[in-house]
């Protein structure tokens, strides 16, 4: 069976991404230059570092574990870890992907090492989700279970994560959730495309059939 | 299944996917988060300057002793700092004095003054006394002019070019 990508980049993107935090984007100077003072001990730069990023690396963290108290110490030790390991950047890719591919291979890491599937702990869902769109139209039309609330609708594509491969959730976490290119994820994952794009397809399957009971 | 019907099943599942999106930390979660990240670093650092003591008292336990015993007994710690003062005070003036006493060369010349000392080279056995050698059957260079070549006529000595005549050379 040859694996096609279905479904575009555009048509996956999640509308509240912006494009501009993409880990393509040339980076700022200003940037570069707290990378700069904090690779000379400056933590008050690297504090900086962290206020940018520290949203989308707790996400993504968060996504692949669907456990808050996993997700604080993992991102946590990914930024703690990327300070001690700041001599080491060189600068050839930007410093959000860096950070992203310490964070991925630090979660990646303790998802292998833990042996028995933790209990899930999530987030609460936004005052927003109520009024999503696509969430309104799946419970109130396209779902069967017309009584399934956002709570279990929540739960249940939790459970579906983690069922994935750890490969796997990551591709559906950063192009389906996070809305990062096949590129972008094909750096941080240091895989090609090609790759990229079968394991998202796979992944989009299987999600499809544990979760055929929202999507019929 | 078709590509239509993948396309829209996964559209479908994209639209479910939403509610990851919604998924938030507590309200002011990130308030702090860079702060826990800072201090974490700043505790981590501050092992790594410990760890260099527990190192030390790994080789030398009993250094750990003498350190114990110094946070117990402060005033034994200044007995012991007014004592290595003390020492390393002596130490200097000893040092000090050492330097301003003469060097003696020759024994027998421990009381002799500057203006002695000046003299006794001739009076020295070793370089005073001529020493009389008797030529040796295996050795036919007479040394018996050593003493006067090793001191006496040593001024006299000087650097003089040197040539060579070859009978019949070119």
């Amino acid at each position: 069976m040859i694996m096609t990508e279905p479904v575009s980049r555009e048509a996956s993107k999640p509308p509240d991404e912006p494009a501009q935090d993409s880990p393509a984007a040339p980076v700022p100077p200003e940037e570069m230059e707290l990378v700069r003072r904090a690779r000379k001990g400056d933590l008050s730069a690297y504090d900086d570092l962290v206020r940018r990023y520290q949203e989308r690396i707790y996400a993504t963290v968060y996504h692949m574990t669907s456990n808050h108290e996993d997700a604080n110490d993992l991102a946590q030790e990914a930024f703690i870890k990327a300070y001690q390991a700041l001599r080491t950047f060189k600068g050839g890719s930007s410093f959000y992907t860096w950070i992203y591919r310490i964070a991925v291979n630090k979660t990646i890491n303790f998802l292998k090492q833990r042996k028995n599937k933790a209990q899930m702990s999530l987030d609460d869902l936004d005052f927003n989700a109520e009024h999503d769109p696509d969430l309104v139209a799946l419970i109130s039309e396209k779902t069967p279970r017309r009584e399934a609330g956002l709570a279990e609708l929540q739960e249940k594509l939790n459970e579906a994560m983690q069922k994935l491969s750890e490969p796997h959730r990551l591709v559906v976490t950063l192009h389906d959730v996070q809305g990062l290119s096949h590129e972008e994820i094909a750096k941080i994952m240091e895989c090609n495309i090609g790759t990229v794009r079968s394991r998202l397809h796979y992944a989009r399957q299987q999600l499809q059939a544990y979760l055929s009971d929202y999507l019929k | 299944m078709s590509m239509s019907q993948d396309t829209e099943n996964f559209e479908q599942l994209r639209r479910l996917l939403a509610v990851k999106r919604h998924e938030q930390p507590p309200p002011r979660y990130f308030n702090d988060f860079s702060h826990h990240v800072i201090q974490r670093i700043k505790a981590g650092q501050r092992r790594t300057e410990g760890s260099f003591l527990d190192r030390l008292f790994d080789e030398a336990p009993w250094l750990q002793r003498v350190w114990g015993a110094f946070e117990s007994q402060p005033i034994l710690a200044g007995v012991c700092g007014v004592a290595v003062c003390g020492l390393l005070i002596g130490g200097v003036l000893f040092s000090d004095r050492a330097e301003v006493s003469p060097i003696v060369l020759v024994p027998g010349m421990e009381t002799a003054s500057t203006d002695q000392a000046q003299v006794t080279m001739a009076e020295n056995p070793l370089f005073a006394k001529p020493v009389a050698v008797e030529p040796s059957s295996t050795s036919p260079i007479s040394t018996a002019r050593t003493d006067e070549m090793l001191l006496g006529d040593f001024a006299k000595l000087k650097a003089q070019p040197a040539s060579f005549n070859f009978p019949g050379g070119n």
